[in-house]
């Protein structure tokens, strides 16, 4: 006979709350990416004008932290994911697994928006 | 304080579950089950709150809606049959496709997905209603009466001419009510729709049967949770943009208004910001029946459970960063441009994703080409087609090319009707037999398919030949030498062929004598919903079960005896009451049995007084306006009042299978907790949106702010912030008084909470006091987010007096709390949202 466990919800989060902010966590980081590059590019263009220069350099830097965040993110989730061949669904192991296999993929999705919207800072050298 | 935790066994043993459950219990239970769940008859049935019911009226609303606009495109498309012909003149032709796709967007597309939502939902989770069914009822109600008031304008010549994303010049200063129609009644159903998104993500997350943990959900489930999300955070921008430009329509603030410091692009990004995520809010829940619909006609389970996710949460991401991509010819940096270009090639992955995990599932399954089927092939097809003329529209070059011209018209029609409607309708043949218990025509719906599918391509494909030979849109007529005349024809054809279809469909949808359902489960499908009796009871589950599978039915072959004989939970309603049972958001553990509302005409009161409140400003009756205002907030405060968070007869009740669960829950552990959370999630991101502005401003104009501009007193400001953070540590205060055992402190907290609120808003209102919001966007904006903090003030100031009344009349004590941390929470978001408005009108400008 099992008990019922007595613990609410705060203490179930909390033990799953580290997957579950790493499912969001690829994709929150690709949107403050593109908000950083959109935003500060229409400042720049704004008020600087001119050269952009140090804009794409800084573009440069903010993509690449985002994507060292992303991929320790990703490859946090991928060692979550791994493990003993997967026990029946039913099994807390398994949602673990599961969760990690989500923030996995959806590193890997952030990782190729993050890189998709760099590019135009590659090509193009001006504000017109 | 009471302990409330749950008590006895969990999970259930086999042998528990396998024991029989005696006749004559079982049948008492039933009687009483019945009893409490029964839909009224007569006038009565429209008190009805049922989810089933409200689900029925939705669905039925939005189909019929959908009829009118779909009415006004044909009309449209004779009087471009041929060039140069009279019959329709050009403003009621304006009238007509700003109606279409206000229309199709706002009264069906987005509200279908909340209609189905709420008839399809507690079904696959084995639920007996939603948490909230009376807010679903008000939600219902509030969408009928804003749906009939806007569209009903066409008849009255009065309809909004301007396009349905209204942007300004053009739509400010268009004359008669039609841009103030559109603005007001689409915000009241806009108000709706965030109320379903409440509703069903608390219903997501709270509401699972016992067992399901959080990967093992119907993907429908995932889907949902996605949309209502992304409802959150797309409407509110929306709502604040309304709340601007309907100030500009009333006051004159000159928002949008170029000569006096405005910026009519402010409109567009907000439109936007909403529109484009909005593409996918339709999008997501229709392909989600595709992913109800395939691992049934496959027989077996979908292949990449975890690929689905990634794509459904993937896309609910990706999709916020597209919406320039409607704006590629304003002007904007060719960089800004190429971000969003780059972004909405971006989406194209995850999307795909999931249409392969579909065909991965076909593939490795044995199909069979049911009705369903076919229109989800259909509807793959189309989609496909529609998503690479989006690839190619992306490319703000190519964009550039066929702005503004049939080609756009084609592509929209192409994802939406392969986004949405196909599979809609896919959705409708294949859970027709659940919510009715009889089956449509096979060979009607064979015609109408073919019909729909071959119209949709014949008005559709020749469009693009037209939009590229440079047709622009919403013209209404054009010279007969260019070139389009045929291909204009054809699509007229076209267009009624796809008729032709809906009215099979909706002769079939509608005829009586449809055959009865044999079997509960005719499509042989491994999910909750068809465990429901052919007979259809009313109370959704006879008990609601312990799942330990993602396909119940096809994995625990017990599951539908057991559920019917109620040996699962909550197989009776002693008490008389409606409940349902509440589990814990990651796994499903049951922790609290929750009662849920019944049936009441105070919902339809309450939407009729908020529809009045506004509507009547359409009409310039502000008068009569505050007051169905405030007859709406004393429905609300009544039906609040009598009927949720009240004190349960017994602490703790026993459900069934050795476990003994709470009946009230505080705080995190309640469902209203978790509803507050969420709705002032979105209520934050409206209030970014006007602080977006401010700073929006500040970078596209060299002239904000204005040499010598007068500012909000620094003085007053202070002093505003300085009390209504007292007023939210006052509140707070209470609320740990309260669960101390110190009444009697705890009301005067309450009080003294109350006092500094108002004389905090006062102070705000008065630093503002001097300004002149007509003359410049600067005065107009620092009294916008006065005027959004002001009136979240006196929501403030009203929940603390129904917390004070709680606490005198008994409502509140120290067991039972659940309205005073609601209103802390809400208060947790309003201090927040007076400091950083303190720290944009009294510390930026002079920094800036």
């Amino acid at each position: 006979m099992n008990r019922i466990e007595t613990r609410d919800d705060r203490d179930e989060l909390l033990d799953e709350s580290a997957t579950l902010w790493r499912i969001t966590a690829a994709p929150v980081i690709w949107a403050g990416h593109f908000l950083l590059c959109y935003g500060g590019a229409a400042i720049w263009c704004a008020k600087l004008g001119g050269g952009i220069g140090g804009l794409r350099l800084s573009i440069l830097g903010l993509t690449l932290a985002a994507l060292a965040a992303i991929a320790w993110n990703g490859w946090r989730g991928l060692r979550a994911s791994e493990g003993v061949a997967p026990p029946e669904l039913s099994r807390p192991e398994h949602r673990h697994r599961f969760l990690g296999r989500a923030a996995f993929l959806l590193s890997v999705i952030s990782a190729v928006g993050v890189a998709y919207v760099a590019l135009p800072a590659l090509f193009i050298a001006s504000c017109r | 304080m009471t302990q409330r935790a749950p008590e006895g066994l969990y999970p259930p043993t086999e042998e528990m579950l396998a024991e029989p459950v005696a006749p004559e219990v079982a049948a008492a239970q039933e009687r009483r089950l019945r009893a409490v769940w029964q839909t009224r008859t007569g006038l009565g049935y429209w008190s009805s709150v049922n989810n089933s019911e409200i689900g029925k009226w939705y669905s039925l609303t939005c189909f019929a809606f959908m009829l009118c606009a779909g009415v006004l495109a044909l009309l449209m498309r004779v009087q471009l049959a041929w060039p140069g012909i009279q019959f329709l003149d050009a403003d009621r032709f304006n009238q007509f496709f700003t109606m279409h796709g206000s229309a199709m967007m706002f009264l069906f597309a987005v509200p279908l997905f909340e209609a189905m939502a709420i008839l399809l939902l507690p079904a696959f989770l084995g639920a007996r209603d939603m948490p909230f069914p009376r807010l679903s009822a008000f939600g219902y109600w509030c969408f009928l009466i804003g749906g009939i008031f806007v569209l009903g304008s066409i008849l009255f010549d009065a309809a909004p001419n301007s396009g349905w994303f209204m942007y300004p010049p053009l739509a400010t200063e268009a004359e008669g009510p039609g841009s103030d129609i559109w603005l007001l009644g689409l915000s009241f159903i806009e108000v709706a729709s965030i109320a379903a998104a409440v509703e069903l993500i608390v219903g997501v997350l709270k509401c699972r049967p016992p067992g399901m943990r959080i990967h093992m959900m119907p993907l429908y489930s995932w889907y949902v949770l996605v949309v209502g999300g992304m409802i959150l955070f797309a409407f509110p921008p929306l709502i604040a943009g309304d709340l601007l430009f309907e100030l500009e329509r009333a006051l004159d603030w000159p928002f949008f208004d170029h000569t006096r410091g405005g910026d009519p692009i402010f409109w567009q990004h907000l439109f936007w910001i909403f529109g484009h995520p909005e593409v996918y809010i339709v999008f997501l829940p229709s392909i989600a029946i595709a992913a109800m619909v395939v691992p049934t006609v496959a027989q077996r389970p979908i292949l990449g459970y975890s690929w689905i996710v990634l794509s459904a949460v993937g896309t609910g991401f990706l999709s916020f960063g597209l919406w320039v991509h409607h704006m590629f010819t304003t002007g904007l940096p060719a960089i800004s441009l190429a971000f969003f270009s780059a972004a909405s090639e971006a989406v194209v992955i995850p999307t795909g994703i999931q249409i392969f995990v579909f065909l991965a599932t076909l593939m490795v399954g044995r199909v069979t080409m049911s009705l369903p089927m076919l229109w989800i092939a259909g509807g793959l097809a189309v989609f496909t087609a529609g998503g690479l003329t989006g690839v190619m529209l992306a490319i703000a070059p190519f964009d550039w090319q066929v702005h503004d011209t049939y080609f756009v018209v084609a592509h929209l029609h192409y994802t939406l009707f392969g986004g949405m409607i196909l599979p809609v309708m896919a959705g409708v043949y294949y859970f027709y037999p659940f919510f009715t218990k009889r089956m449509l025509s096979e060979r009607l719906g064979r015609w109408a398919f073919w019909l729909i599918f071959g119209g949709f391509n014949l008005c559709f494909l020749p469009m693009h030949l037209t939009g590229l030979l440079g047709m622009p849109r919403r013209v209404f007529s054009y010279p007969g030498d260019l070139g389009w005349n045929w291909l204009n024809l054809i699509s007229t054809v076209g267009a009624f062929v796809i008729a032709a279809g809906f009215l099979i469909f909706t002769v079939d949808l509608l005829r009586p004598g449809k055959p009865r359902l044999a079997s509960r489960n005719p499509w042989k499908a491994g999910t909750l919903e068809w465990t429901d009796t052919v007979e259809g009871e009313d109370w959704g589950v006879r008990s609601i079960p312990y799942v330990t599978s993602r396909y119940p039915l096809w994995d625990q072959p017990e599951i539908v005896a057991r559920m019917d004989a109620g040996r699962y939970y909550l197989p009776d309603a002693e008490e008389g009451l409606r409940e349902t049972i509440i589990t814990s958001v990651i796994d499903a553990r049951p922790v609290q049995v929750q009662r849920v509302t019944g049936d009441a005409w105070i919902t339809l009161a309450a939407a009729a007084f908020t529809g009045g409140c506004f509507i009547l400003p359409t009409f310039h009756l502000y008068g009569p306006a505050v007051v169905a205002g405030l007859i709406a907030v004393g429905c609300i405060l009544y039906w609040l009042w009598t009927s949720t968070a009240r004190v349960p007869e017994k602490p703790m009740k026993d459900v069934g299978l050795g476990l003994r669960l709470p009946t009230y829950a505080a705080g995190p552990a309640a469902v209203g907790w978790w509803a507050m959370w969420i709705t002032m999630l979105g209520d934050a991101t409206a209030f970014a949106s006007i602080v977006f502005g401010f700073f929006f401003y500040w970078t596209a104009r060299a002239d904000f702010l204005p040499p010598g501009a007068e500012h909000a007193v620094p003085g007053l400001v202070a002093l505003a912030a300085a009390a209504l953070a007292l007023a939210w540590a006052a509140t707070l205060g209470a609320r740990r008084l309260n669960r101390a055992g110190r009444q009697g402190q705890a009301v005067g907290a309450v009080i003294a909470g109350m006092v500094l609120a108002i004389g905090g808003g006062g102070a705000l209102a008065l630093s503002v006091a001097g300004l002149a919001p007509a003359a410049h966007v600067y005065p107009a904006v620092v009294c916008a987010l006065v005027i959004w903090t002001g009136a979240h003030v006196a929501v403030g100031v009203v929940m603390q007096a129904y917390c004070l009344a709680g606490l005198v009349f008994g409502k509140i004590d120290r067991d039972h709390d659940a309205d005073l941390w609601n209103v802390t929470l809400y208060w947790h978001f309003h201090v927040l949202t007076v400091l950083v408005t303190a720290a944009v009108i009294g510390v930026a400008p002079h920094l800036l």
